[in-house]
């Protein structure tokens, strides 16, 4: 993934382009009522202006702040049981039935639990986040960690580098690509699942602006939140891309 | 010294067969001895260099370093695999420091030297490409400088010339001599060529067909320093090598 080429972005493009097209369309033939479908350019216009309100950006802050944590913790843990699996029988039999029961799991039926024992506010919206992006984080550092070849770990144990080490300088090492495509997934599932958390039950946040804007019919302020997440992942997933790209300079896949 | 004594290798395949991949093998290697391992591809020459370096157990017999039973890797053994197996994540340079940075040589002197085997294989110029950006001997020529960086006594080289066209390999062939001239290390030397493996060794061992056993020991006492112009012309060098290849072709082993 170097530098995409200029038609590969336009090509990109355009097909956003056609859907704001079309939203406009359907506004400005009267196909949808203004009320419910409002035109695109109030809701920039809407969106621009509340960028400078410090109201809606403590929003977005509260968001990103359960986004970030919910997606840390599940790396962490994600990363550390896929290691953990990959390199012992004993931890393998023991993660691995416990994944198999719980990754099928809509995470969001234990949110109720999760809101009784861990309250209301940011806990229960982390648990949720971290709870959804574990698995394909686990799953993708399991399948890397595996897959290693194993003369790298016996090249580095012969320099004396002990296993313990050679986990992480090696064989995780080794595993990032696959590690960081587990990541990226789990990226966006924390900003699908924070959303989603917010809307279901929360005071603040952006999904939280979505559902208050709904019931009050602020159509305008309905879809700012939804473009600011939308926008919010774009650059979230670049930045990502960003670091990817440094991280594996030197591999093969990352072409 | 290295003492290998009846060890032999099976591995359990998938479906609960076992496959003898390594029939018994018997051999001492004295200090500062050159051998090389000759037979035909399957045979389990690979699996006995990963045995004495002590990556992989044996089914059977054991593997004694000046008596001491080996249980696993360590860095009096450098192994130099068929495959390379560089860091993909590290450049030239880095690579070939890894095992002195693992020793605790401090990071100037570790360069230093570093740069020195990297002039050696004759890389010089190549200290900041990544193994993806390399010909697969300029990859193989890294290994070996790796491998020598951290000073190990014995060196397993499996097909360490493998990849190199006739040219270099000639070249690796009388700087590897030099270097064994000079520090005397203990060389288990995998080959396919007869050749090769005349004139480095002080030993040249011949395999059977799979699972290898020792079909013949050949001693190679053409004087030394050897040097490749005079060899080539020598006869009893030419007899060695017609005996060796006979040995190799004979229908015992298309059985
Ligand atoms: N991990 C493994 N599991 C099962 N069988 C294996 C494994 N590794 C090697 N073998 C078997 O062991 C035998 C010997 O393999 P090995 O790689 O040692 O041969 P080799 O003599 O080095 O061959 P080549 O000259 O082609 O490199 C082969 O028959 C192979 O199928
Ligand atoms: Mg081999």
């Amino acid at each position: 993934m170097t530098q995409r080429a200029a038609p590969e972005l336009l090509l990109g493009i355009l097909p956003i382009a056609l859907i704001l097209a079309l939203w406009q369309a359907l506004t400005s033939f009267d196909m949808a009522p203004p009320a419910l479908l409002p035109p695109p350019m109030a809701v920039f216009r809407r969106l621009v202006e509340q960028l400078g309100n410090p109201i809606f950006l403590q929003h977005t802050f509260t968001t990103l702040l359960r986004l970030f944590a919910g997606f840390a913790i599940a790396c962490l843990v994600g990363v550390t049981l896929g290691l953990m699996a990959s390199s012992s029988r004993v931890a393998e039999s023991a993660i691995r039935p416990i994944v198999r029961v719980l990754a099928p799991v809509p995470k969001i039926a234990l949110y109720p639990a999760f809101i009784l024992i861990l309250g209301f506010d940011h806990a229960s919206k982390i648990a949720l986040v971290a709870a959804d992006a574990l698995f394909p984080i686990l799953l993708a550092t399991y399948q890397g960690a595996v897959s290693v070849e194993p003369k790298l770990v016996w090249s580095a144990l012969a320099a004396g580098t002990t296993r313990r080490k050679a986990l992480l300088t090696v064989v995780l090492r080794a595993a990032l690509p696959s590690v960081l495509t587990g990541c990226r997934i789990g990226l966006v599932i924390s900003c699908i699942v924070v959303f989603l958390a917010e809307m279901i039950s929360s005071t603040d946040g952006l999904g939280h602006l979505l559902v208050y804007a709904s019931r009050s019919f602020e159509t305008v302020d309905m879809y700012v939140p939804l473009i600011t997440i939308s926008l919010l992942g774009l650059s979230l997933n670049a930045g990502f891309n960003a670091l990817r790209r440094r991280l594996l300079a030197g591999y093969p896949e990352a072409e | 010294m290295i003492a290998i004594e009846r060890i032999s290798k099976t591995f359990e395949t998938r479906r609960g067969a076992s496959h003898l991949a390594l029939g018994e093998i018997s051999l001492d290697v004295a200090d500062g001895e050159f051998v090389s391992i000759l037979g035909p591809s399957g045979c389990g020459k690979s699996t006995l260099l990963y045995i004495v370096g002590g990556f992989v157990p044996p089914s059977t017999g054991v593997v004694a370093l000046d008596g001491k039973p080996v249980t696993g890797p360590g860095p009096d053994r450098g192994p130099v695999f068929q495959e390379f197996a560089l860091f993909p994540w590290k450049t030239v340079l880095g690579n070939v420091m890894y095992g002195l940075l693992e020793r605790g040589t401090p990071k100037v002197e570790a360069e230093a030297k570093a740069r020195a085997l990297i002039g050696l294989v004759h890389l010089e110029g190549y200290e900041g490409f990544y193994p993806k950006e390399l010909s697969g001997g300029m990859k193989q020529r890294v290994a070996i400088a790796r491998t020598l960086a951290y000073g190990p006594s014995i060196l397993l080289m499996d097909e360490p010339f493998g990849a190199l066209d006739a040219h270099t390999r000639t070249g690796m062939q009388n700087e590897l001599l030099e270097i064994w001239e000079r520090d005397r290390k203990t060389v288990l030397f995998v080959t396919h060529s007869v050749e090769e493996a005349v004139f480095l060794s002080d030993r040249v061992v011949v395999l059977t067909r799979s699972p290898g056993r020792i079909k013949e020991t050949i001693r190679i006492d053409l004087p030394r320093p050897r040097r490749r112009k005079e060899l080539l012309v020598d006869n009893r060098y030419q007899r060695l090598v017609v005996e060796i290849e006979a040995l190799m072709d004979t229908p015992a082993q298309r059985r």
